[in-house]
């Protein structure tokens, strides 16, 4: 990326989300520069994964606008498939198709949407982002094979074979059994080293304190409070972020 | 093969038998029956697997239209008797036409859309919606996300229903003699009709069926450990 470092990549404006007549976001404005690693943590019932999904539109948000690289996608003529192909996912369950192979499962997305010329430079792509996490060995495995750090690191590998320049991930972590944690952060933080933008909301506060560049604390559908996670961890000044960081750490 | 003839002369039950299997070639007559049974049950279940696919997407479509195309389609032909759906199609529909079996395979492949259409629906919906998600966050189109992540899920789910669906049409062909088309059953009753003995045709007949249900059973058995295998769990 030859981009400015400082130019903002996710530009979210008012921000509104209700289900039914339950409001789950209730107006946040953030942006996001290009290579920033934001991590949002908060309780349960808080906002996030909706936030995040409201990124890439898996949530229709019910007002505000988002800005994606400038592109508005909350814009109704904004082609949102292709926006999409420039952002990865990561989801809590991984989500791996079950009926195709790992190999296959990272070079679908690629093959349909003609990233690669042919299945040959598609394979080797994928071989390559196999290798990146660790598990070249497993390209002709089915996901049932695999344990469940095995399963998000191939996910993660699938997200980036469509070389996004945003990664959001929804509590990549916490589906996984104590043990496994660490393989799958240990490929976040490489990537964050890496200088990809990547938002992340997780329950993992070592790794929001020591990836993160910023810490968003979601409470109530806003963000309450924000800021470097030195500051959010040491000397949080509002009142719930106070609470609940003395809940979890 | 005389003397086989000569010992079921010899008895009562074997007398039965030997006039209405054997005399005249009569078994031809059942396996002629048989054949055309099986014509019916696949060209049903091919006309039936395609308008199922057919309207299980459009059951799950975004187009209310034809979700209602769909909607109505599977209540009128699951909410009536299938042999009531012959005869209209038989004495209504197709009133001109002198082809029978053309008109009864019409009518089983309607049916069977049905039934094939909830099936695979069933399996549409029991695929978990991360998958969608997972699709359409890579930037699939909805339609890659159902054909190359969905689909083929579904279907593998829904296969044991199907065959078992297979089997259903291939007995419920047995009333196709309404309309007049010599199928196994209607053969059975012709017989009976030349013979005066109705036991050991019907018998005859539903030991046939028993025969290729087995066979289709153990089939499809081997098809779904087939399947199951390339899961590799």
């Amino acid at each position: 990326m030859t981009q400015d470092k400082n130019d903002p990549i996710i530009q979210v404006t008012d921000l509104h989300k209700s289900f039914g007549r339950l409001e789950v976001l209730a107006g946040i404005n953030e942006t996001v520069k290009r290579g920033e690693v934001v991590a949002v943590i908060g309780p349960s019932g808080s906002g996030k994964s909706t936030f995040l999904r409201c990124l890439n539109l898996l949530e229709q948000p019910t007002a505000g606008h988002i800005l994606i690289d400038g592109v508005d996608i909350t814009d109704k003529k904004t082609d949102i498939n292709k926006v999409r192909q420039g952002m990865g996912m990561v989801f809590q369950h991984f989500n791996l198709f079950p009926h195709l192979k790992v190999i296959d499962n990272i070079t679908l997305a690629p093959l349909q949407l003609k990233v690669f010329p042919d299945k040959e430079s598609a394979r080797k792509a994928g071989m390559e982002l196999l290798d990146r996490v660790g598990l070249a060995d497993k390209a002709g495995s089915y996901p049932v094979q695999l344990s469940g750090g095995q399963k998000q690191r191939i996910a993660i590998a699938r997200a980036l074979a469509m070389s996004p320049r945003i990664m959001l991930f929804d509590e990549p972590t916490s589906a996984l059994d104590p043990e496994m944690v660490g393989e799958v952060l240990k490929v976040m933080t490489d990537l964050a080293g890496e200088g990809m933008t990547m938002v992340i909301v997780t329950h993992e506060m070592g790794f929001a304190r020591e990836a993160a560049d910023r810490v968003l604390f979601m409470d109530g559908g806003i963000i309450a409070e924000q800021g470097r996670p030195e500051e959010i961890f040491s000397n949080p000044k509002n009142p719930r972020t106070r609470e609940f960081l003395s809940k979890v750490l | 093969m005389e003397g086989f003839f000569q010992f079921l002369q010899s008895f009562d039950l074997g007398r039965q038998i030997y006039q209405t299997v054997f005399y005249a070639d009569r078994w031809s007559w059942y396996l002629d029956g048989l054949k055309l049974t099986l014509q019916l049950t696949c060209g049903a279940i091919l006309i039936g697997t395609l308008l199922g696919v057919i309207t299980a997407l459009f059951s799950i479509s975004g187009f209310a239209p034809l979700r209602f195309i769909a909607k109505v389609y599977t209540t009128i032909i699951r909410g009536t008797p299938t042999t009531v759906q012959l005869l209209i199609m038989y004495n209504v529909i197709m009133v001109s036409s002198t082809n029978k079996l053309l008109v009864g395979t019409l009518a089983f492949g309607i049916n069977s859309g049905a039934y094939v259409a909830e099936i695979l629906r069933g399996g549409i919906m029991s695929v978990d919606k991360g998958q969608t998600e997972a699709g359409r966050s890579l930037g699939l189109k909805s339609w890659q996300t159902m054909l190359y992540i969905v689909l083929p899920q579904a279907i593998k789910t829904s296969i044991p229903t199907y065959t078992s669906e297979f089997i259903v049409l291939f007995k419920e062909t047995s009333i196709a003699g309404l309309i007049a088309v010599t199928e196994l059953t209607k053969i059975a009753n012709m017989i009976t009709s030349q013979t005066y003995n109705a036991m050991v045709p019907l018998i005859v007949s539903a030991l046939i069926y028993l025969a290729v249900v087995m066979l289709l059973t153990f089939v499809f058995g081997k098809l779904e450990r087939r399947l199951r295998k390339s899961d590799a769990r």
